[in-house]
């Protein structure tokens, strides 16, 4: 991977995007969970667009898995 | 052109791209008109120039601007310095003048709208047409247009964004690969110390970079990174740690959902032929293609709009994801008009790959492109309905400034919080109003306290604190007012000018006690109040300090010889500091003291009201 030729793949990225997306939409729900969220704002706008991007990485992550070893 | 635009599909494209640039064109001869009518007012068009230009004074002396808020003049910058270093020069040879700051400016988004042609013209297919059209689009936004010839930083380091990611874009492909690499990281890191937003520019160009080849987005992330933090240490160090308060610290503002999303509303209605074209460029390069540097850019700097919703900030913040949308919708236009799409297989293009499409289909793509340009340039129309060549114009035209709107100017952008709905021109009046300002702040033996730096600069005064960053600071438990205080409370202002109170509560409290307001000076939409000091405050000063001590003993204080009214007096000055009168429910004796009391919490007090004299009685 620190070849100097090295480039990731549309699946690489799609693994990443996936890990990435579900890393964040895990973390928001933990967060307000455990409560470290504004205890009066609840779950809150900026969660719920936090929580919409994350999903859409998610998919997006998904959609790329097929396309394999082409170059990212 | 002739091979370009070849046929009768050929001759109907180029009468769209000629719409399409005539369009763009007109507003940016209304951009130039407004900047250079701009560049002559000599005060501040908008809250926050005299400050910019004050930073450029204190580094043109060899001071720093970064400074301990706490002391005298409490003052201190929350922007980096590269747009203030730039401009040293022009204070040397001109001394403190508003234009060089606009002119920079305003200059800066012209060099920034040729790299966005010049991107579109060497990555898109060579079509000088469209590369034009996508660099006199960027300046045809309402974003760009009223923000643009400002003295502010914001548009110098869009300039060197857009700079770093036109000469990394095909870096990799190139045989000088590491020259351009790190010419790129060294445009970002001016961008970066212009201002801080740059960072998420940064971020885009390492994640790009991580995906063509991880082990340089490492290398050159660290180099960026370990040269920005020595810099970064170095200023801390030099500053006594007045560089990170100031810098990073005073920055950190309450986030407004409401204007995040109020503004990205009005962000999307405004450019969306423009971010249309860019994002299906994007799903195109993240399926079928490679991504280029500036999709990533793209979608990193929409995302990072977000911070539009900070108190403070504004549409500006957007200035990076339009430049990035340009780049994009033009490289889309051109490769539809030249044709020249590949689709590879995969399981999208798989269901697509043996249906064929007719020459006129392919081609009538090419021209709703130039449609959705043409929409785009009527969607943002915009222009001063005042002076002597725009007021017939948008009379003609029935343009006139929004119900409620307090210029003269027609904008579609319309109005949601954190959006400036500045791009008029200054009147006369405005002018001589503001020298009106400056003849009062010249008549003051002692030193003014003024809302805008601009009067005061003007008046060859010193320029004392700078409310927005003090408030900032406060909001963040990173200022304590009392020396602040101390200096309103001993009257040692000979002045202070109020435009919109930004000052934190204890400061305004203390001046609503020792000042007095005057008068009233209308100026560029705002209402100057000029505050004097109070003739009565060393009496009411002794009785405050009295009440709060919560008292044992009496009081007895003469009424200044100046007061009328008495009875008014007492009530008003007992109401300002949160003391209730208590109902009488029998009718006092009468004698010739007339007797009150008071309650504030838990708190109670007798006043009596003698002849020109107060007795307070616990």
């Amino acid at each position: 991977m620190l070849n100097s030729h090295f480039t990731l793949t549309k699946r690489q990225l799609g693994l990443l995007a996936i890990i990435g997306g579900g890393v964040a939409l895990v973390g928001i729900l933990l967060f307000d969970e455990l409560g470290l969220s504004d205890p009066q704002g609840g779950f809150g706008p900026s969660q719920k667009i936090g929580m919409a991007l994350a999903a859409l990485m998610l998919l997006v992550g998904i959609s790329l898995l097929p396309l394999g070893d082409t170059p990212a | 052109m002739q091979t370009m635009f070849s046929g009768q599909w050929g001759r109907w494209q180029q009468v769209f791209v000629g719409l399409a640039l005539i369009l763009v064109v007109l507003h940016f001869f209304i951009y130039v008109y407004y900047s250079f009518s701009l560049m002559q007012f000599p005060f501040d068009y908008d809250q926050g120039e005299g400050f910019e230009l004050n930073d450029t004074l204190y580094l043109s002396e060899g001071k720093s601007p970064y400074r301990n808020n706490e002391t005298w003049p409490f003052y201190a910058s929350n922007y980096p310095p590269i747009y203030h270093v730039v401009l040293i020069p022009f204070v040397w040879i001109f001394g403190p003048e508003y234009w060089y700051g606009r002119l920079v400016a305003f200059l800066s988004t012209l060099v920034t709208a040729g790299t966005i042609g010049f991107a579109v013209y060497r990555d898109g297919g060579r079509r000088r047409e469209i590369a034009a059209l996508m660099g006199f689009a960027f300046l045809a936004s309402n974003y760009i247009y009223h923000i643009g010839p400002l003295f502010r930083q914001h548009y110098f380091m869009v300039m060197f964004e857009v700079l770093a990611v036109v000469t990394l874009a095909n870096a990799l492909e190139r045989p000088q690969q590491r020259q351009r690499l790190r010419l790129g990281m060294g445009l970002l890191l001016i961008a970066g110390y212009t201002k801080q937003l740059a960072a998420y520019t940064c971020a885009a160009v390492f994640l790009w970079l991580f995906i063509r080849n991880p082990r340089r987005s490492i290398v050159y992330s660290l180099g960026l990174g370990a040269a920005a933090g020595l810099i970064f240490l170095i200023l801390n160090i030099i500053t006594e740690g007045q560089w990170y308060t100031n810098i990073v610290a005073a920055n950190v503002n309450q986030f407004i959902m409401s204007q995040f999303t109020g503004l990205l509303k009005q962000y999307v209605r405004l450019h969306w032929p423009i971010l249309l074209l860019a994002g299906l460029l994007t799903v195109y390069e993240l399926y079928f293609a490679r991504l280029s540097i500036y999709a990533v850019w793209f979608v990193v700097a929409t995302i990072s709009t977000i911070g539009a919703g900070k108190w403070g900030a504004g549409d500006s913040y957007f200035a990076t994801s339009l430049a990035a949308a340009c780049i994009l919708a033009g490289i889309f236009i051109s490769r539809t008009l030249n044709q020249t799409w590949v689709f590879p297989e995969n399981y999208l293009s798989r269901p697509f790959l043996n249906m064929t499409f007719s020459p006129g289909l392919k081609q009538s793509l090419g021209m709703l492109c130039l449609i959705l340009m043409i929409i785009y340039g009527v969607t943002v129309v915009k222009m001063p309905t005042s002076g002597a060549v725009f007021e017939p114009i948008s009379q003609a035209l029935g343009f006139e400034p929004a119900p409620g709107h307090r210029y003269p100017l027609y904008d579609a952008a319309g109005w949601t919080p954190g959006y400036a709905t500045i791009g008029h021109l200054t009147s006369q009046e405005d002018e001589d109003s503001g020298w009106k300002i400056v003849d009062r702040i010249r008549a003051s033996d002692l030193p003014v306290l003024s809302e805008e730096a601009g009067f005061s600069l003007q008046a060859e005064r010193e320029v004392i604190s700078n409310p927005t960053q003090l408030l900032n600071l406060y909001e963040n438990d990173l200022f304590d007012p009392k020396n602040l205080i101390a200096v309103i409370e001993s009257q040692g202002f000979g002045l202070i000018i109020f435009r919109a109170q930004f000052y934190p509560e204890p400061v305004l409290s203390a001046i609503y006690d020792a000042y007095i307001p005057q008068e009233v000076i209308p100026m560029n939409g705002f209402n100057y109040e000029l505050w004097i000091p109070a003739s009565d405050w060393e009496t009411r000063r002794d009785i405050r300090d009295y009440l709060n001590k919560n008292p044992a003993e009496a009081l007895e204080v003469a009424i200044p010889a100046e007061i009328e009214d008495h009875r008014s007096w007492m009530f008003s000055m007992m109401d300002r500091w949160g003391w209730t009168p208590v109902i009488a429910l029998e009718a006092a004796p009468s004698t010739e003291c007339e007797s009150r009391e008071f309650i504030r919490l838990a708190q109670r007090i007798e006043i009596r009201l003698c002849g020109d004299k107060l007795i307070f009685q616990p």
